[in-house]
């Protein structure tokens, strides 16, 4: 069941392509993100994930093709412009701000926005405990775990409308995979759309409705979670078997 | 008694060191950039001041705020003057040497050549003074003369009194802003990190211009202090300051804003004290000496951190 017109869609890439230098990172890609769905994007190393992800948010300019989110063509907008806009992305590597505390990251997560209640951080302390303790400490205390944590907190005080995460689940413990992935099937019935980067190929197929598999900047299979776990390619490649 | 008295002096001849040595830290901590144009911008200010209030600009600009200023009130218009000019300069600097090298030649002569550029604007500004008012040093006709309070036996002029807790305030006020406000927090996120002050919204374009417009207000204000304490200006005033207001951020700690106030004051105070002791002519010998031996014993300086422009604020 490709996703079709007949949903509401959030983000619309058509043919993109991404170029650093001789580097040709994503060839003529499209994919579709319809509204409050959780799309994943897998692959190997290099195959071009995390450039999808920076050129959407606009951190790396298209070097052709097109990026629509919410129906407003954003392929020639500025980082804040797309912050602005409802777009947030929790990068690889959390890029915590680890000179500031853990209240002042937060607090940043909400630079976009014109009006912010400082009280809205209450619900990100509510949802994740480990934070509330640690609030007034300077970010480089946190665990790996914690971080992440931080790094979403931060992003869902943006309001955003499309939240992307790049591998999340990198470097966590079995156990703490398990609850980001909660996390982000939570977030979802709440209402907010996720597109997904993972190599833990699994746990993203098992949260999400729809998936695209990449291969050197290109996307060479799609479909829904069931029909790429049964497609022999893919279980070959990446599934493990 | 006369020690004391010059350690009061020391302190109060502090003040203009530790705004200037702010403005270096500021650029240093935030954008890992030596400005080598902050002298410049001290000594444009104070020339600035020193021609509203002694007929630098001539007799047409004299009469023309003679008319509309009531008498004793010029040195507002100085002020006003010389705070414009320093931010405008600084802006230039913005836009012709970090914006501009950043973002033609990248990241490998990054550093590099907005350093050298800083230093040709610095040359630049200094013959321009030369070129209007010559090398002489001019003698400034002070709006508050020579008053002073007498303090158990001290003598502390009112004019350094207030250079001195004025540049403590605007310091704190900075710190502050760096602290407490929307617009600090992304200046601390800029200097940690600024692809992730990116990735947050923060644009950082517009937002570095903040750090100029700062530079150039405090070297004015430092370069306005001056003139009135010293009541001489000319166009070398500001490589005096400068190079010992560097060795104060050194010995503070590359980069930390109470580093620089207090490095700021121990080279006032030094200065002050070996001009008492040794006399004026060897009175760098001390400065440098103290320095060079601690980074001998601590090489970040006293309150330094890890590396440079990575998170001080």
């Amino acid at each position: 069941m490709k996703p079709t017109s007949v949903l509401t869609m959030l983000l619309e890439v058509t043919d993109l392509d991404v170029r650093y230098g001789r580097n040709h990172a994503v060839k003529s890609l499209s994919l579709s993100l319809p509204l409050n769905a959780i799309v994943t994007v897998l692959g190997a190393n290099g195959a071009g994930k995390s450039s999808l992800l920076k050129a959407i948010m606009g951190i790396v300019p298209a070097t052709s093709g097109s990026i629509r989110f919410d129906g407003q063509d954003i392929t020639g907008s500025t980082v804040p412009q797309r912050t602005r806009g409802g777009l947030v992305l929790v990068p690889e590597g959390r890029q915590i701000l680890t000179s500031l505390t853990v209240h002042e990251n937060l607090l940043m997560g909400a630079y976009p926005r014109k009006h912010f209640d400082h009280r809205e951080t209450d619900a990100i302390y509510d949802r994740f405990a480990n934070l509330a303790q640690r609030r007034d400490m300077q970010a480089s205390v946190l665990s790996g775990g914690e971080q992440q944590m931080l790094a979403i907190g931060r992003a869902l005080l943006a309001k955003p409308r499309l939240m992307m995460l790049d591998e999340p689940s990198l470097g966590l413990s079995p156990l703490l995979v398990n609850q980001l992935f909660t996390l982000l099937g939570d977030l979802n019935h709440e209402g907010l759309t996720l597109l997904l980067v993972e190599q833990n190929t699994h746990m993203a197929l098992k949260v999400a409705q729809y998936g695209y598999v990449l291969e050197l900047g290109k996307v060479s299979l799609e479909g829904t979670p069931d029909q790429l776990q049964d497609d022999d390619q893919l279980q070959a490649a990446y599934l493990g078997g | 008694m006369l020690l004391m008295q010059q350690i009061v002096n020391g302190i109060m001849l502090g003040g203009v060191y530790v705004m200037v040595a702010v403005a270096f830290t500021l650029t240093i901590g935030m954008l890992n950039f030596l400005n080598f144009t902050i002298p410049a911008l001290f000594m444009v200010a104070a020339m600035v001041f020193w021609a509203t209030m002694s007929g630098g600009f001539g007799e047409g600009f004299d009469s023309l705020f003679g008319s509309v200023l009531p008498v004793g009130m010029q040195w507002v218009v100085g002020v006003l003057l010389a705070l414009i000019a320093a931010t405008l300069c600084s802006l230039l600097i913005e836009r012709f040497t970090y914006r501009y090298m950043k973002t033609r030649y990248g990241d490998a002569t990054e550093h590099a050549i907005p350093l050298v550029s800083s230093l040709g604007f610095l040359i630049i500004f200094e013959h321009i003074v030369i070129m209007i008012w010559g090398t002489d040093p001019m003698s400034l006709n002070s709006p508050f003369g020579a008053a002073t309070w007498r303090v158990g036996g001290l003598l502390i002029g009112v004019p350094q009194l207030i250079s001195l807790v004025l540049s403590i305030a605007i310091v704190a006020a900075l710190h502050l802003l760096l602290k407490r406000t929307k617009t600090g927090r992304a200046l601390r996120s800029i200097a940690e990190n600024p692809d992730t002050a990116l990735l947050l919204g923060v644009d950082v374009q517009r937002i570095v211009p903040v750090v100029y417009v700062v530079t150039g207000l405090l070297c004015a204000i430092a370069g306005i202090l001056f003139a009135i304490n010293y009541r001489t200006v000319g166009p070398y005033i500001g490589e005096q300051v400068a190079t010992i207001a560097i060795a104060g951020m050194v010995l503070g700690g590359l980069g930390n804003i109470w580093g620089a106030i207090v490095g700021g004051l121990i080279v006032g105070l030094l200065e002050a004290l070996a001009t008492y002791w040794f006399g004026a002519d060897i009175v760098k010998v001390p400065i440098w000496g103290l320095l060079l031996l601690v980074l001998v014993i601590k090489p970040t300086g006293l309150f330094g951190q890890s590396a440079i422009g990575k998170g001080k604020f």
